[in-house]
Formats: C-alpha cells, sequence, structure tokens
C-alpha cells in the first residue's frame, strides 16, 4: 500500500511483466514478508549455528548434567542425558527443515504426475489414478502414517552424507510423508490439465506433432505452475508439522539424530518437571509453520491471476 | 427461513452424540452385567455410610487386556490376580511361599512331593469359597487344567501343564499331579490361578471354547480378598471388597483402578493425592514424587536389563566371537555412573541375568569401569585401528557393531551414553530402535532380534522368578527355519552350558541345583555372553495414606487385605 | 438422484476392498501381535507356535485375508497341530458384519471394543466441531464485513498462528498454564486428564469439566482454517452483483448479510464440514492420548502397539466408510441446496 500502487497509474511508467506484477503484489502481504524474513533467520540459525557448535558436541552426553534448566553453559537447558539443546536444536533444526523440504518435494512430484497423467491422458488411467487417490482420501492421514512408519521403522540402515552420519529413518520419514499427502496436489493438478489440455495452444502444438511428454511438461504445466507453487509452499510446512506428529508418538527419526520433532518425544514426561525440553523445539517448530504458512498464503495472492490485491 | 437447517443439522448431531453416550457411558454399573451379577451388590449399598467408605485408587498406566489369567501375559493384569482370584501359593516380601489355596505347602517331608520328585500332591484348605458362595474343589483344579490343555482354547501359555502326565483328583480336597520327568520349577510355576468350573463349564459346553466367554473380561466371581465390578474400557475398574474371604476381610472396601495412558499422567494423581498407588515409575519422576511424600518401594521380580550379542558363527560380527571383545565392550561402558544418574542410584549394575536370586555364585562382581583394561583386551584381541579413521579394524572388518533395543526412553538415553563411551575405546557404534511387538517378534516373523538383524540388543527379562530356570541358552532353543519360534536369540550354543541347564531342572535337591547354577552363572559372567547394564526392579509409588503395605517381587499384593487407608 | 446414489455406492464397492487389501497387508507386517503379549518377556516357542496356529495366524496372507472378509465358518481348523484340520472355523467375516475378535482382549468382539469407545470420541469431536463452527462463524463474518481492518488483521494473525500450532503443543502448553501453573498459583484449575474424577464420578459436570481443555486445544486449531475459509467466501459472495444490488435496493444490512451473503456462502462451508467430520476422529489420536480421554484414538494406538490386526482393521474400515458416507451426503446436500445442480 505504501507509495507502490501510485506509480501504477502513472501512465508514463512502462508496463509491468507478471514477475514485476507478482513481486508488488506480494511485496503488499506483510505477513508474507515477516515469514521470508523469519525463514531466513531459521535457515541462519539452523545451519549457521553449525559453525558455533559442533555435531559431536550436540550428541555428547553428560549423565552429570541431566535436565538442568537454561543457565550460562546452556542456554536452553539439556536433556534427559545431558546433551545441550540449543547445539540441539541447531542441529535437529537442520534435519527438520531438509525433511520438510524433500518430503514436499516428493509429494509434489508424486502429486503433480498423478494429476498430470490423469488429466492428460483421462479414461481408464483416469479412473485408476482417482480411485487410488480417493483410497488414499478415505484413511486418515496420520492413521496411515502410523501404520507405514512401523511397516518401514528401523530397516534402513544409517547413511553418511559429506562426512556426516544420519539415521537411516530420516529417508523413511521423508518417504513416508511424502507418499501419504499428495492426494489433494494431484486433484488440483488433473483439473487444472483438464482445463487446459483443450486450449488452442495445446492443440496447435499436439496438431504439429509435438512429443506427448513435451506437451505435459513444456506447455501445460508452466501454465499450472501458480497452485502447483503454493501447494509445494504449504507442503513444507505440513511436513514439518507431520514429521513433528510421528515422533510426538514415539516414531519419528531414531536418535542419536536429533530432530525438532524428536526432541519433543517423551518431553511430554517433562511437561511440568523440565518444560524447557519441550517448550524450544516446539517454538521453533511453531515459528517455522508459521512462517512458511505466510509465505505460502502470500504467494497465492501473488499469484492467483483473480486476486483482487492491486 | 432456510438458515435454519444449518442448526436442525448441528442440534441433530449434538442429540446423537448424546444418545450415544448415555447408551455407553453413564449408567449405574448394575444394569451393564445382566448376566451374572453377584448378590453381593445390594449387600454393600444399603449400608448408607458411604462417608466411611475406605477408597483406595491405583492408578495403572496399561489397561489390562483381559483378566483370566490364563490368556494373559500382561504384568498389569498378572498383578491384579492377588487382588479378584488367587494363586494355589503366593510369595511373601521375602519371597517365601505361603499357602492360599492348599493347606500346606507340599514337600517330601508331608508326602506332597514323591522321593523321584515327579509327582505333587495338594491338599486344598476346607474353607476356600468362590465370592458367590460355591465351595472351590478340586474340580476347579481339574476344570483349569482341561481348559489350558484344550486346543479350543487359545491360552497364552499352557506351561507347565503342558508337562504334566495327568493331574487327578481321588476326593474334593486333593490334587495329584504327575510329571514326566523331575521338574524342579514346579513352585514358581503352577497354579497362577484358578478359573470357576461352575460357571465357565457351562460355557465351554455350549460354545466349545471359553474364549469368548464373558468371565474372561468381566471376572465378578473371583476368590481373591476383592471382587471385580466392573471395568469400563480406557477409563476404570472397580474392586470390592469380597465378604467371603477366607484369610479375613480386607480392611480396604474398594479398590479403584484408573487407567492413565502416560507416565505424565500417573505422576500427576500420585502427587495430587488423587491416586494412591502406582507402579512402573519412570525413573526421572521419583525425585518428584518423593518430594511430595509419595513413598517408593522397589522391588526386585528377577528382571535384569542387559546386553545379548548375536553369537552365530557364520552371521555374527566376528569380533563378538572373541570373548576379549565382549569383555571390553563391558569393561568400557561406565554402567555404575548410568546407573547413578540415569537411574538415580535406585539400581546397580547387573552382574548375571540372575541378579537378586538364590542362584548366582556368590563370589561374581560385576565388570568395573576400566575403558584402558578394554584397550589392552582389544588390541592383545588383534583389533587395532590401521587406517586411522578412529575406528578399530581387523582383517579388513572395521569394528562397527549395530545396536537395537526398543523405543524405551531410557534404553535411548543409555544407547546415546554407550555410543559415546565405547568410541573412545575405538568401537563404533550405529543405534535402532523398534516398537517393542516388533523389536520381540519370532524368528518366523522377521524380528531383528531373533534374525541378528544387529550385532547386539538390550533389553530386560527373566528366569521363572523366583526360580531360575529358562530354555533361553538350550541350543535347541536357537531359532531357525526349521524352528522359526526358537527364543535362544543369542544363537549361542555350548554343550557344556547346554548339559548344565538341561540339568538343574531335575534337580530337586536345592543344594545341588544350586551348585549346577554357580557354574552356570560364572560361565555366562566370565565369558561376557551377556553383559548386565541394570538391575530392573518393579517401582511402586505407595501414597501417605496406605497403611500396612508389604510388596513381594513374584506377587506383588500377596498381603493386601491386610492393607488399610487412614486419612 | 437415486440413481445416482446408487452408482455411488456401488463405486465405493471396490474402493473399500481395496482399501482393505492394502490395509491388511500393511497391518499383518507391521508388528507380532504374539511378540510379548503386552508382557514383559517374550513368548516361549511352544505357545507361540501353538497360538499361531490357534488363531490362524500360521495361514498364507492371502487366506488370513479371505477368512477376515468372508469368514471361515464354511470350512474346518487344525487347531491341535496333528494336520487333521477338524474343528469348524468361528468367524463370519466383515462381509457378514463379524469384524472378528480382538487378539489382545482375546475373544472379544471388535464391534464391541470400538463401540465402547466410540461415543466418548464422538462427544468430544462433536462438542469441538461446534464450538469452531459457532465461532468461526462469528469470527469469520466479522472479519470479512471488516475485511483489512486492525481486528481483521489481528484475526487473521490468530488464526495463522492457530492453523500452524501442531496441536499437541496447543495441548502441552494448555495443561501446563490451566493445569500445572494456574495450580501452583492457587488459582482454580482444570483437570488436565480423564474423562471424569472418579472420586466424583461419571456426572455432567464433571465430564463437562474435563472437556474443557480437549475441546480448547481442539477447537483453537480448527477454528483458524475455518474461519479463514468463512472470511474468504463470504468475501466472494459480498461481491457478487445480487449483493450490490439488494443494496441498492435499499435493503437493511443485517438482512442483506445474514439472509442473503452467508445463506449464499453456507454451501461451500457445508461442503468442508461435511468432509471433515469424518477426519475428525483422526484428529482424536493425538488429543486422546495427551488428555487421557478414553476414546478411539488411544484405542488405535494401544491396539497398533501390540499388532492387533482385527481391531485395527475395524476401526480404519469404519473411518473409510464414514469417509466415504459423508461425501455422499455432502454431495446430495449440495444438490438439495443448490437447484443448478444435477447428478443425473
Amino acid at each position: 500500500m505504501v507509495g507502490v500502487s501510485r506509480s501504477v497509474d502513472d501512465l508514463l511508467t512502462p508496463p509491468l511483466t507478471l514477475r514485476q506484477l507478482m513481486w508488488l503484489r506480494f511485496r503488499r502481504h506483510k505477513m508474507a514478508l515477516f515469514g521470508v524474513a523469519m525463514l531466513i533467520l531459521l535457515v541462519i540459525y539452523s545451519f549457521g549455528g553449525a559453525f558455533f557448535f559442533s555435531e559431536a558436541y550436540a550428541n555428547t552426553t553428560n549423565t552429570k548434567m541431566r535436565l538442568q534448566p537454561p543457565m550460562a553453559g546452556h542456554p536452553f537447558g539439556t536433556d534427559t542425558v545431558g546433551r545441550d539443546i540449543l547445539a540441539r536444536t541447531i542441529y535437529g533444526g537442520q534435519i527438520s527443515l531438509i525433511i520438510g523440504l524433500t518430503a514436499a518435494l516428493v509429494e509434489t512430484i508424486i502429486g503433480v504426475l498423478v494429476g498430470a497423467l490423469a488429466g492428460y491422458y483421462g479414461g481408464l488411467l483416469d479412473s485408476v489414478l482417482m480411485r487410488v487417490t480417493e483410497a488414499m482420501l478415505s484413511v486418515p492421514q496420520l492413521f496411515l502414517l502410523i501404520v507405514m512408519a512401523k511397516f518401514f521403522g528401523g530397516q534402513i540402515p544409517d547413511l553418511t552424507v559429506m562426512g556426516r552420519t544420519f539415521s537411516g529413518s530420516v529417508i523413511v520419514i521423508i518417504s513416508i510423508i511424502g507418499v501419504t499427502s499428495w492426494m489433494y496436489l494431484a486433484r488440483i493438478v488433473r483439473a487444472e490439465f483438464l482445463s487446459l489440455k483443450e486450449n488452442e495452444f495445446v492443440l496447435a502444438a499436439r496438431a504439429i506433432g509435438t512429443p506427448r511428454w513435451q506437451i505435459i511438461f513444456q506447455h501445460i504445466l508452466p501454465n499450472s505452475i501458480a497452485p502447483i507453487i503454493v501447494s509445494a509452499t504449504l507442503g513444507v510446512a505440513g511436513a514439518i508439522g507431520t514429521e513433528a506428529y510421528i515422533s510426538f508418538l514415539g516414531m519419528g527419526v531414531r536418535p542419536p539424530t536429533a530432530t525438532w520433532g524428536n526432541m519433543l518425544d517423551g518431553a511430554y514426561n517433562y511437561i511440568e518437571t523440565a518444560p524447557w525440553l519441550w517448550i524450544f523445539p516446539g517454538m521453533l517448530i511453531v515459528l517455522t509453520v508459521l512462517s512458511i504458512n505466510f509465505v505460502g498464503d502470500g504467494l497465492r495472492d501473488a499469484l492467483d491471476p483473480r486476486s483482487r490485491a492491486t | 427461513m432456510k438458515r435454519t437447517w444449518l442448526y436442525t443439522l448441528l442440534a441433530a448431531m449434538i442429540v446423537s452424540a448424546l444418545l450415544l453416550t448415555a447408551c455407553g457411558g453413564p449408567q449405574p454399573p448394575a444394569t451393564q452385567a445382566p448376566a451374572e451379577e453377584p448378590v453381593e451388590e445390594p449387600a454393600e449399598e444399603p449400608a448408607a455410610e458411604s462417608a466411611a467408605r475406605k477408597v483406595a485408587t491405583f492408578i495403572w498406566t496399561q489397561e489390562f487386556d483381559t483378566l483370566n489369567p490364563y490368556y494373559t501375559n500382561m504384568w498389569f493384569s498378572a498383578i491384579t490376580q492377588q487382588l479378584w482370584n488367587a494363586w494355589a501359593w503366593d510369595y511373601d516380601d521375602q519371597n517365601a511361599p505361603h499357602p492360599v489355596l492348599v493347606a500346606e505347602m507340599p514337600s517330601e517331608d508331608n508326602g506332597g512331593i514323591s522321593p523321584d520328585g515327579s509327582v505333587i500332591t495338594m491338599k486344598l484348605r476346607d474353607d476356600i469359597v468362590w465370592s458367590d458362595g460355591t465351595p472351590i474343589t478340586s474340580e476347579d483344579f481339574k476344570f483349569t487344567y482341561e481348559m489350558v490343555v484344550d486346543p479350543n482354547n487359545a491360552v497364552a501359555s499352557t506351561y507347565p501343564l503342558d508337562l504334566l502326565v495327568s493331574l487327578e483328583t481321588p476326593d474334593e480336597r486333593t490334587v495329584v499331579m504327575t510329571f514326566e520327568e523331575p521338574f524342579a520349577s514346579w513352585q514358581a510355576t503352577l497354579w497362577h490361578g484358578l478359573m470357576p468350573a461352575h460357571i465357565m463349564r457351562p460355557v465351554f459346553e455350549a460354545e466349545g471354547t471359553i474364549d469368548g466367554a464373558a468371565w474372561n473380561l468381566k471376572p465378578t466371581v473371583g476368590c481373591g480378598p476383592f471382587v471385580l465390578t466392573d471395568w469400563e474400557s480406557g477409563s476404570y475398574a472397580r474392586f470390592v471388597a469380597n465378604e467371603n474371604y477366607w484369610l479375613g476381610k480386607p480392611k480396604i472396601d474398594e479398590i479403584f483402578m484408573r487407567f492413565v495412558p502416560d507416565d505424565a499422567s500417573q505422576v500427576a494423581a500420585l502427587k495430587t493425592g488423587e491416586g494412591d498407588l502406582g507402579t512402573f515409575i519412570a525413573y526421572s519422576d521419583i525425585p518428584t514424587l518423593e518430594a511430595e511424600g509419595v513413598n517408593m518401594i522397589t522391588v526386585f521380580s528377577g528382571y535384569n536389563e542387559g546386553w545379548y550379542f548375536y553369537l552365530d558363527p557364520e552371521k555374527g560380527h566376528p569380533a563378538l566371537q572373541d570373548a576379549r571383545v565382549r569383555q571390553a565392550l563391558a569393561l568400557g561402558f561406565d554402567r555404575f555412573s548410568l546407573n547413578e544418574d540415569l537411574l538415580l542410584g535406585l539400581t546397580e549394575p547387573a552382574a548375571t541375568y540372575w541378579d537378586n536370586t538364590p542362584w548366582v555364585d556368590p563370589s561374581i562382581e560385576p565388570w568395573p569401569y576400566d575403558p584402558e583394561r578394554a584397550k589392552a583386551l582389544l588390541d592383545e584381541a588383534g583389533w587395532i585401528d590401521t587406517n586411522g579413521d578412529g575406528v578399530r579394524d581387523k582383517d579388513g572388518v572395521e569394528l562397527v557393531l549395530t545396536y537395537g533395543t526398543t523405543t524405551r526412553e531410557i534404553r535411548q538415553d543409555t544407547q546415546a551414553v554407550a555410543q559415546q563411551q565405547l568410541s573412545e575405546i575405538g568401537v563404533k557404534i550405529e543405534l535402532f530402535n523398534y516398537a517393542s511387538d516388533i523389536f520381540f517378534s519370532s524368528y518366523g516373523e522377521g524380528g531383528p532380534a531373533a534374525t541378528g538383524a544387529n550385532d547386539m540388543f538390550e533389553y530386560s527379562t527373566v528366569p521363572n522368578f523366583p526360580d531360575g530356570d529358562t530354555s533361553e541358552w538350550l541350543c535347541r532353543e536357537i531359532p531357525s527355519d526349521e524352528s522359526p519360534d526358537g527364543i535362544n536369540w543369542p544363537a549361542y550354543c555350548d554343550e557344556e552350558l547346554d548339559a548344565l541347564f538341561q540339568l538343574q531342572v531335575t534337580q530337586v535337591d536345592f543344594e545341588e541345583r544350586q551348585q549346577t547354577f554357580y557354574q552356570i552363572t560364572r560361565k555366562i559372567f566370565e565369558e561376557a555372553l551377556w553383559v548386565g547394564l541394570w538391575q530392573d526392579p518393579d517401582i511402586f509409588a505407595i501414597g501417605p495414606r496406605l497403611k500396612n503395605v508389604k510388596l513381594s517381587g513374584a506377587t506383588p499384593f500377596f498381603n493386601i487385605q491386610e492393607w488399610d487407608l487412614t486419612e | 438422484m437415486t440413481r445416482y446414489v446408487i452408482r455411488r455406492l456401488l463405486q465405493a464397492i471396490p474402493l473399500l476392498l481395496f482399501i482393505s487389501m492394502v490395509l491388511f497387508v500393511l497391518m499383518r507386517n507391521i508388528g507380532d501381535p504374539l511378540a510379548t503379549m503386552g508382557g514383559r518377556r517374550v513368548t516361549r516357542s511352544s505357545d507361540r507356535e501353538r497360538l499361531t496356529r490357534q488363531l490362524g495366524l500360521d495361514k498364507p496372507l492371502y487366506v488370513q485375508y479371505f477368512y477376515w472378509l468372508i469368514g471361515n465358518d464354511w470350512t474346518k481348523m487344525d487347531l491341535d497341530g496333528d494336520g487333521v484340520a477338524e474343528t469348524p472355523g468361528r468367524m463370519r467375516g466383515v462381509l457378514r458384519g463379524d469384524f472378528g475378535t480382538s487378539l489382545v482382549n482375546r475373544g472379544k468382539p471388535v464391534l464391541e471394543v470400538i463401540w465402547e469407545r466410540l461415543p466418548n470420541t464422538l462427544l468430544l469431536m462433536i462438542t469441538s466441531e461446534v464450538v469452531v463452527i459457532l465461532c468461526a462463524l462469528v469470527v469469520g463474518v466479522y472479519s470479512a464485513l471488516r475485511q483489512y481492518s486492525l481486528t481483521d488483521q489481528i484475526v487473521t494473525t490468530i488464526s495463522f498462528f492457530g492453523y500452524s500450532l501442531p496441536i499437541f503443543f496447543i495441548a502441552l502448553l494448555s495443561i501446563y498454564i490451566f493445569a500445572v501453573n494456574f495450580k501452583r498459583w492457587g488459582l482454580p484449575y482444570l483437570p488436565a486428564v480423564g474423562m471424569f474424577d472418579p472420586q466424583v464420578g461419571k456426572t455432567p459436570s464433571q465430564v463437562i469439566l474435563h472437556m474443557v481443555l480437549p475441546v480448547f486445544s481442539l477447537s483453537f486449531i480448527y477454528l483458524a482454517a475455518y474461519s479463514r475459509y468463512i472470511r474468504s467466501t463470504m468475501l466472494e459472495v459480498l461481491s457478487q452483483d445480487y449483493i450490490r444490488t439488494a443494496k441498492s435496493k435499499g435493503l437493511p444490512r443485517r438482512t442483506i448479510i445474514f439472509l442473503h451473503a452467508l445463506k449464499n456462502a453456507a454451501l461451500p462451508i457445508v461442503t468442508v464440514v461435511g468432509l471433515d467430520l469424518p477426519f475428525l476422529l483422526a484428529g482424536a489420536v493425538v488429543t486422546e492420548r495427551i488428555f487421557a480421554w478414553p476414546g478411539m484414538g488411544r484405542l488405535f494406538l494401544d491396539h497398533v502397539s501390540r499388532a492387533d490386526t482385527p481391531v485395527v482393521m475395524g476401526i480404519l474400515m469404519l473411518i473409510s466408510i464414514a469417509v466415504i458416507v459423508f461425501q455422499l451426503i455432502t454431495d446430495i446436500m449440495y444438490a438439495w441446496l443448490d437447484p443448478r445442480i444435477r447428478y443425473d
């Protein structure tokens, strides 16, 4: 609102490109800007913090120093085996953010593929894919997650990436979150494809013999990118929250690899005696999810052509 | 006008919810069991002394699956058996047997045990009755035996009644049991509960099985100091004093068991005094409870937490085949600080699988914490860090061990500490956690511990406490494709050890049997086939109102009729 | 319409079969019901061998599924392990309304196990839903009418907060504040766990008191999503021509908002509520666990942890059926409310 819309009225300025228009719309959404700033801070916190604390330190146990409240050496206190909670929220943040991003990626890939194939080809393929989608939608996600987390739990060994060892259960969690959350996106993409595939530009492309995958991925997909981006953004928030849920129920990432979620596992028993165990990771989860949701909302306003903003 | 539909819909939903709740819930308990409601209910109510009624509340973190003693393995159900059912004899706080249904303990002196130990004769008391007044006779024992071994009944365990050749009842007060071989551990295993023939037999005759008998879930006829009146799924179970109990009417009028799903709610209830007794308390909660005046009583029921190694000569990790490596693992992990800090000094490191029983060679002391000696042993065994990656290796094999256990908090914490300390002696540990129903699955089901998916496992188990017998170390119990249910999960077979185990179970003479066990415990300890982490006692929290409480390891509530409640 | 309903119901059958098949396979592979059977020690090998046979767990998976689906009373089972099948089966199968018996509460019919808990869950869920809808209507309509006002901004921010809070966090926080700290400060505090105080008994006032915190936690989270939704639907409706017409006709503001706008905005709201209702049962899982509410969510967790396939399958199938039925009801209601929609 501040000083931006004035210039739009000015006939002398050249017309804005779509990208500029989006940025203008996004900028108007103050919450979204706050979200972006917050996210940047959170990324700096979890990845920059690694320069101050080593991963070994985050996993160092000291049973003499267990359940210490926040104090000089341990600003966030210590956990049940005397590990520093501040360092663990830093390394946990890395894993939680990675889980959020990759799970949302898995979700988006599956959702787009299923939606695109169903929408473009229609017919039998469409029926089969949509029945599967419906079936998955008929069972609440949390129930599916619990069952699948148990099914795959403990089957994947640890992996070492770039000199760091990650618990194999990270992969399990990413996959099961991705696999149980793509259904809404698939429906959106399918609807977009259904309406776009009869457009002239698609018919024209088909007439000149453009390969099908090219029509799907280069012609139709870019035109339905807006809802996909919004959905993927919100998916990141959803995945971080979901990881916290299954960790809270004790089926998340295996220790000693920390995530914000599995730091909450068992914290329930310390609700009264050691609230710092759950308050810090809990607040970080809330902040992250909140910021991403703000950004997603801003993106929706900015990308939605029907949006009344600006 | 049209918007009224929304309100109509909402109103309909609320009404239907309330109706549903009304159906399932708040009726008085009496109307819920039309079938076999005992007569003592009216006897309780009109006494209009509700103000003076002594109600003790127990806080249970797990709800029993079933109450029929032969259908459950659950500890939370088993410990209620002294409340409403009865073992033929139970154990006092010194773990000495004392007769309940029998007049005296069978022994060689009173002719209860035949000289070769294969025939046991029980003489029943004359005054024992079910809570509905029906006398308990040898017929109930015979019926219980027949039901347990009948293939139509999916009982939890047939052991040891399946070892019987015959069970005879020459008269109403005598039960004669004949075993194929002398059976040394009869005292700890026989007659953990009784089923009422007069109630269950008609069910069995009508349905061909007692799996679905109402008595299993609602045994309103029992033979303990208390009797169940109602059990509401997910909320509570209520037991009232049994007027007909032969060892004296209990001082408390009612025991109310409340089910809460987790430790925090349990601790909260105990602190506020809403609960008078809780059990399976997390170690971390003990200081706060004690600060509120709750007494903590620890009793040993034979459980010891420890490390098992997967020792299969082909599939196991080559390092673990060497006793020196196993000893080094024991020496390299500071189990004393672990007990002091994580377990708050309430426990001691366990030395053997049989700690707190008379079966352990008294000369055994737990392995000390001595990382230098651990390193020396590893060097001696040839495990040296040749490539400088901080992890010892030998013949191209790195000393990386996978360590699996359940998801219990104290176990995960132990894993984290062990991982760090063992890395200091050059052993790298990778951690695995499994839900307990997966962790303890059989070989046939692909259970990680049974198939040796990891190199070492942590869990806690028990012999036939207070007896020392166990089949866990027998060669024939090694699981394989042919015998997928075997429970020798370390897959360790040693002929000498196997022979000792086979021998002790037939040794009726206590001293001789003890000597055999001394050999067994020394061997398992010295070769570090099992490394004890802590003695795993049962912890009971007793609120300040409860008096005269004594607890036993094997049968915790053995004197519950003597407990009292004061303000 | 009737034909449409019949067609939808017919379509649901293969869907449910597919769901049940996948879930059954998953369930039978996520744990061993005989591992410890809830005890602290491993089941003896001879008992395990016998129970596997008696409970039919030794059969190939597809046979177990068929027995679950169509029962086994038409065939004979070998219970004593002599290799001769002589005892007739006792299951009638899901298709004949028999969901089997629980493995945990051995011999207890699954429907009975679930039925004991279902009303408690419904009580909690429907109360929360009513609270949510009523509050969301007030908040949503208000902020739509005053779009971009300070109140709208605040409401939007708070609702985003609620939307982003994991339910366990708000539940923990509310216990910490209203149960633990209020008590510590000597204020009137709320009970944190259970459905009623055993000393008082299951009276309506006790149940209501114990419902306050769980309903608050659940409502707070759903309120955010619903009020946002109502706000945007209202905004859309308010910009329609007929509202402008009504305004220009000089109709009272109150009439316009409540009679015209809200009525039309109600349509999409009904959809959301209808589709969400069965999922509320799932939302109960964490809430019931934290507040020790004796409902179906806790039942699910307890029985999953012991791999009790019959009960877990029963719960999942009932929810799936509820989802499908509610979808259908929503569609029918949609058509009934909006005469422009025709399904035939």
